[in-house]
């Protein structure tokens, strides 16, 4: 897998997840073991950014490996990145077992301090160090309320009513308001893409 | 609400499964609400990478992929497609008991399909001192409906636990669920209690496994029907006979 670090283009990576994959898919250990390799720090971190409690990351990464492993997710790469699918597969068994072992308002008190880092580097996964700079500082162009709506929207999986409820907005204006807040985070990255690939 | 009003909802798991169903057969016809929700995966396929890097405990791939691998010799009959969006159909689908996955695997589903008898179906039920495994089929298209569900909690234990009435085929049943207890000695078991006021009804008796879970679910037919419960407790019980708490309640929540 350190091989994988020098590889400077995302394609690569990708065509090789796909290889991975299609022989994880026939039954071969050793691929998932790659693949595991590959994602466990980012999709930890993902988990422990969804929830902010360590204690459940890992066990919602085993059921991520296991719906891989026993087929009950399938990647299609016909509609996309692989590793854009495995971080929804992991967004989703993360929502749903938060809110399985969490009563909804307790968990939805919770403040979500950023949890503790241990390391500062994203070493493992190239997409992860290229992006990892560029959607923070996105994200830092986002005004509060805009920040606010995607926090609760895409990382405390919040259900519309209680967007509408914690940024104070009618109902019905809750999506036109996020999708403004994406699309401006979306061209703050694309921007930045942009701007390194001139570079 | 309309359909079209539901994206966000559906886009994050929030719908319950009949209305993820209606909203499905929306989205076979509607175009905009299909666009809606794809530009969504797109729009937030780069969040993920803002995640600042932790690193995970010690020994975490070996007790992941242990598990993984094990999972698989009891599951090689299963092959559930589950689209690009991972709806959670593997869990409502029904399934052949596992016996390989009652320890720990039910803890691990969401707690609507916690809700459901083909889960219910796994869980090791205790009884009146007389351990048993409920075994029962799951029942096909039952029409599960959660009445109330709450997370009990107590000051002077780690432990926690989500119980939850529902309504099944007519019957009413109080499931729950519990985690990180303290190991039992002897007899010793946890009672799940119903109070009315100041008069506890017993509703489901347990024990913990060795990894601190315990879970019952219980048939409130026996209880009187027009009950209006105030609180559900867990005390540790010297028996499985106590008529009335003779433990210290270690969890309750109010209903
Ligand atoms: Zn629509």
């Amino acid at each position: 897998m350190m091989a994988l670090a020098t590889v400077e283009k995302g394609c690569v990576m990708s065509n090789r997840d796909l290889e991975h994959y299609q022989k994880m898919i026939d039954g071969d250990k050793e691929s998932l073991e790659a693949i595991y390799d590959k994602y466990e720090k980012l999709l930890y971190s993902f988990v422990i950014k969804l929830s902010s409690d360590p204690s459940l990351a890992e066990e919602v990464l085993q059921e991520v490996f296991i719906k891989l492993w026993t087929h009950k997710a399938k990647y299609d790469e016909t509609k996309g990145k692989f590793s854009s699918w495995i971080v929804t597969i992991t967004r989703y068994t993360a929502i749903d077992i938060i809110r399985a072992k969490k009563n909804e308002s307790v968990s939805l008190e919770e403040e979500t301090d950023m949890p503790e880092q241990q390391g500062d580097s994203v070493e493992d996964l190239v997409e992860w160090k290229e992006k990892s700079s560029e959607v923070r500082k996105a994200i830092d162009q986002l005004s509060d309320d805009q920040q606010k709506i995607v926090h609760l929207f895409y990382f405390q999986g919040c259900s519309q009513s209680k967007i509408a409820e914690e940024c104070d907005l009618p109902l019905g204006t809750v999506k036109g308001r996020l999708r403004l807040a994406l699309k401006h985070l979306k061209k703050h990255i694309s921007t930045a893409e942009g701007g390194i690939r001139d570079a | 609400m309309r359909e079209c009003e539901k994206v966000l909802d559906y886009f994050n798991h929030e719908l319950t499964e009949k209305e993820r169903e209606e909203f499905e057969r929306h989205l076979a016809s509607c175009d905009e609400c299909r666009e809606e929700i794809e530009e969504l995966q797109l729009l937030t396929e780069d969040l993920p990478f803002s995640t600042e890097p932790v690193d995970p405990p010690e020994g975490m791939k070996d007790r992941v992929l242990g598990a993984v691998f094990a999972e698989k010799e009891s599951d090689s009959q299963e092959n559930n497609v589950v689209s690009f969006e991972e709806r959670r159909k593997e869990e409502t689908e029904p399934k052949e008991p596992q016996p390989k996955r009652n320890n720990q695997r039910w803890v691990m589903r969401g707690l609507a399909a916690a809700l459901t008898l083909s889960l219910l179906g796994n869980i090791l039920v205790l009884t009146g001192g007389d351990e048993e495994v409920a075994n029962e089929p799951p029942a096909v298209d039952s029409t599960d409906i959660v009445n109330q569900r709450v997370q009990l909690q107590g000051e002077a234990t780690d432990a926690s636990a989500i119980a939850a009435m529902i309504r099944q085929n007519d019957k009413n049943l109080l499931t729950l669920q519990a985690e990180q207890l303290d190991q039992l000695q002897g007899d010793e078991v946890y009672q799940v209690w119903l109070l009315e006021g100041d008069k506890p009804y017993r509703a489901g008796t347990f024990v913990a496994n060795e990894n601190g879970e315990g879970a019952v679910a219980y048939s409130m037919d026996d209880l009187p029907a027009d009950a209006d419960w105030d609180a559900v407790a867990i005390s540790k019980e010297p028996d499985a006979t106590s008529e009335t708490p003779q433990g210290d309640v270690i969890l309750s929540s109010s209903l």
